[in-house]
């Protein structure tokens, strides 16, 4: 599975960071994240997928 | 008229009535099922949009929507964020477009991210812990007036730069222009005293050139957007805008949750035995329940059909975060509290580039207090029935009042006077309100 945050639609939420923050990072600036990599490691695919689901802006994207 | 649209959906909405307060659920699910795009013709006529998705879609388009408020017609004369519309002054960067927004935006964000506001958590725990011991012997609070007013309005002057003990100046303006409806006989009192705090700006903008201290005060005067240093006129509305959404907005958040978690003492035991594993969930689900900001105005830009509705440019339009929190479709069994809920996408902090600048302050003071009340007064029972609501919640969904009795405990430290002099020392002589430095990459 890969993950990745669409920069133009993140708006710096941080729920990402708070439901899976061993894949997602916040810019110390504006808070605003992104990915560690694009490749999800299995055992934290079911954060990324509750950290999708609960962006309100929904930009994270993912493929399996 | 010969362009009249055919089969506009009309309704009669008034969110300034104490009636949309009390039958919020059964108004939000009636517009959500008929009509979530509806024409009503309240407040010289205006749409308002109560479903999730079209909320999310409107409010991600600043193009096709704007915030502009132009009380002096040099642009397109456009009336802002409020309907109706009453302060003769822009607010700030909530009532203004892209790019000098995002400008302003980037200018702030340093003071404002996670990184930022993780700095001020020892002083948050102490203004919190103080607050509580103002009234831990005694066994009653009033959970508004001694907790939840205090500690955003001391961390917003924190943040902007100004003497902490100053709060007490702007808190009564501050909360009152705000639970004040705009056809109560109150309104020219509540507007004088919000001008009185407006001055007390104007001369805070004088000092900060005069004196600098970090802050976002200081930010603001000595900001160059698009070549241009702003005018004070702007800045007084900028500082307002800070005031306003750093003082009423976590307050409510915190009566709101308080007086919930008293009635459901079931659910209260088990957000404290497991606050780790809740406070987050929890935190959210609160917001979106209670939406302590329901909803924003926006101007149509351009004329266009959204929802089988013909918009047309100049048309003011209400988006309703409230309503948008309760969409059955989006939020399965909506009009109840789940302390673990996921995929909790709510819009309780707005969507789009205007999404609250404050969210990571509101959030961390608010899981502080909480912390708090939990663990020193863990059997608190609030009054409800004297709980005095905001008649409207037009605004702000608040509370005034929210009186609680519990065991009385033993102070920790010093009292809040004391507590908040301590603070003012370490913001003069650390620089506490420094923005943070710019990131590697």
């Amino acid at each position: 599975m890969k993950a990745w945050v669409d920069a133009d639609k993140c708006q710096g939420h941080t729920l990402c960071a708070m439901a899976a923050g061993e894949f997602f990072t916040l810019s110390d600036e504006d808070g605003h994240a992104t990915a560690r990599s694009h490749d999800v490691p299995s055992e934290l695919e079911a954060k990324v997928r509750l950290a999708a689901g609960g962006c309100p802006e929904q930009a994270i994207v993912i493929e399996a | 008229m010969t362009d009249t649209v055919p089969n506009r959906a009309e309704v009669h909405f008034d969110r300034h009535t104490p009636e949309y307060r009390v039958q919020f659920e059964a108004i939000t699910t009636e517009l959500q099922q008929k009509c979530p795009v509806a024409w009503t013709e309240t407040y010289g006529g205006h749409w308002v949009i109560s479903d999730h998705q079209s909320v999310f879609e409107l409010a991600r388009d600043p193009h096709l929507l704007s915030s502009d408020h132009d009380p002096h017609n040099e642009r397109k004369g456009y009336l802002g964020i409020s309907i109706p519309a009453i302060s003769p002054t822009q607010g700030g960067i909530l009532e203004m477009d892209p790019p000098d927004q995002k400008d302003y935006r980037s200018l702030m964000n340093p003071y404002l991210s996670p990184a930022a506001v993780a700095r001020w958590a020892p002083m948050v725990e102490d203004i919190t812990r103080a607050c509580l011991d103002e009234t831990i012997e005694s066994g009653s609070i009033d959970f508004v007036d001694d907790l939840a007013n205090i500690v955003p309005a001391i961390m917003t002057m924190a943040l902007m730069g100004l003497p902490l003990a100053d709060w007490v100046i702007y808190c009564e303006p501050a909360h009152a222009a705000i639970y004040t409806a705009p056809d109560s006989p109150d309104v020219p009192r509540v507007m004088e005293a919000y001008f009185a705090m407006a001055i007390k700006l104007q001369e805070e903008l004088e000092n900060a050139r005069q004196r600098p201290r970090p802050g976002l005060v200081h930010a603001l005067v000595n900001a160059k957007i698009a070549g241009e240093t702003p005018t004070d006129e702007f800045l007084g509305g900028m500082l307002g805008l800070l005031i306003g959404g750093g003082f009423d907005t976590t307050t409510s958040l915190t009566a709101k949750s308080l007086d919930w978690l008293s009635n459901n003492p079931g659910e209260r035991a088990r957000l404290a035995a497991d606050l780790p594993g809740l406070i987050n969930s929890a935190t959210e689900e609160f917001l979106r329940f209670f939406t302590p900001a329901p909803g924003d105005g926006r101007t149509v830009t351009t004329d266009c059909v959204y929802a089988g509705q013909q918009l047309k440019e100049g048309d003011r339009l209400w988006l309703s975060w409230a309503m948008a929190n309760r969409d059955p479709e989006v939020f399965p069994d909506p009009n109840t509290i789940h302390l673990d809920r996921t995929n909790n996408r709510h819009s309780a902090f707005g969507l789009g580039v205007h999404r609250c600048i404050g969210s990571n302050v509101a959030r961390s003071i608010y899981k502080t207090m909480l912390t708090q009340v939990l663990d020193r007064m863990p059997d608190f029972v609030c009054d409800s029935e004297s709980a005095v609501h905001y008649d409207t919640v037009g605004v702000i969904n608040g509370m005034k009042h929210l009186t609680a009795t519990f065991t009385p405990g033993k102070r920790l430290g010093d009292n809040l006077a004391d507590t908040i002099a301590k603070w003012q020392h370490k913001c003069d002589t650390e620089g506490l309100a420094e923005p943070i430095a710019r990131s590697e990459g």
